[in-house]
């Protein structure tokens, strides 16, 4: 009896001394140091390194480029169809199968891997984006989460973009793209990958640190795929660099894989 | 510098066969058709969507003999390898390896270029291959 007592006044006296309980919370980490603009928002502004290149942290880095494709390891299954986008047969006309070599755009979602510098210029109700290839651009208005794009939206090759913050991470939300070359792939034996006009194109950017940018994108084709997916990419900070001119039609000389003869190559 | 443009070649090549920049690389060069011309440069285009410059020279692979049109990468990102308009000079010996045109005219991309004294320069776009 009395040791019984003792035991229960024991661990009674362990739970008196004791911390109370709490639940277990999940660590938030916590946030970066990051560039803001006056309304608080991280500040995009500048130029960047996108994810067409191989970003080296270290002495010496130049940033290197490296065009890169959306790794098929992280596709949904193919919906039956999905191939013929997918796995767009080659016609051996390359005006049909890869028609930036006559100096088209590369359009969305090619333009993203692209390994030119671009910039961007962010105000509380816009940001533009400034693309170095081509000369392209994007004016993304900022506003309320998950609203409605405009109607009736002629599809273009970087669609209809509309912004906003979800925190700090920025949303680009994109439709109404003309069905176009989905990235660089041009594979001679099985074909050109497409995305079709029914994609639904997802970018989601936050502050890693001071001078980089986690640069998720999440892709919805379901005319394609079984379900969205999405990959995740980089972009830095380069405030030494600047966009250059870019004239693609100055001297595109083996346009299409002919050659224009050099007056120096004339006999 | 030489030792950072050193560092640009070494991990191009460690890329490998990338993709594209301008245009795809098979839509206009033949992968299995490499060409190492040595001879002198002719003349210097600086322009885009692909700086071009003109070898005068031999052909290593096929013996052939011509007035080499290469083709480079953009003067952006040439810039930002730290590869200036001065970098190939007229009448600079220079040897030159990258893959021939599809119509087999003697134009190719211009993957690498050596100089006389061994200095090596990655010239090409980032989607062109290299001949390993």
């Amino acid at each position: 009896m009395w040791k019984r007592m003792i035991s229960v006044l024991a661990i009674a006296a362990v739970f008196i001394g004791a911390e109370p309980f709490r639940p277990a919370r999940a660590q938030t980490p916590a946030a970066p140091r990051v560039p803001r603009a006056p309304d608080g928002k991280p500040n995009f502004t500048g130029v960047w390194a996108g994810p067409g290149f191989a970003h080296v942290v270290g002495p010496g880095d130049t940033d290197t480029p490296r065009v890169s494709a959306y790794d098929a390891k992280n596709f949904t299954p193919v919906k039956p169809g999905g191939e013929f986008w997918l796995k767009r047969k080659l016609t051996g006309n390359t005006r049909v199968d890869d028609p930036t070599a006559y100096c088209l755009p590369n359009g969305l979602t090619r333009q993203i891997l692209s390994p030119y510098a671009q910039q961007w210029i962010q105000s509380t109700g816009h940001m533009v984006i400034l693309y170095e290839y081509m000369h392209f651009f994007r004016t993304i208005p900022i506003g309320a989460p998950n609203r409605p794009h405009d109607k009736d939206i002629e599809p273009t090759w970087m669609g209809d973009s509309i912004g906003w913050w979800d925190g700090d991470t920025f949303v680009i939300d994109t439709v109404g793209l003309k069905e176009w070359m989905f990235d660089a792939s041009l594979d001679l034996s099985g074909g050109a990958r497409w995305h079709s006009d029914a994609l639904h194109f997802t970018e989601r950017l936050r502050f890693t640190d001071p001078t980089t940018v986690s640069y998720a994108v999440t892709i919805d084709d379901p005319k394609i795929f079984t379900a969205p997916w999405s990959q995740e990419f980089g972009m830095k900070l380069h405030p030494t660099w600047k966009i250059f001119e870019f004239v693609c039609e100055e001297n595109n000389r083996c346009q299409g894989g002919q050659c224009a003869e050099s007056e120096l190559q004339k006999k | 510098m030489v030792k950072s443009l050193l560092t640009v070649v070494v991990a191009l090549l460690v890329a490998g066969h990338a993709l594209d920049a301008h245009h795809s690389f098979a839509a206009e060069y033949d992968g299995t058709k490499p060409v190492k011309v040595t001879g002198t440069v002719k003349r210097v285009e600086w322009a885009n969507p692909h700086v071009w410059f003109y070898v005068e020279g031999k052909d290593d692979v096929t013996g052939r003999t011509a007035v080499w049109g290469f083709s480079a990468a953009p003067p952006g990102m040439l810039a930002r390898r730290g590869i200036t308009k001065d970098v190939l000079k007229i009448g600079d010996t220079i040897q030159v390896e990258g893959f021939l045109a599809k119509d087999g005219s003697p134009n190719a991309s211009g993957g690498r270029v050596t100089f006389a004294d061994g200095r090596q320069v990655f010239t090409a776009s980032s989607e062109d291959s290299v001949p390993k």
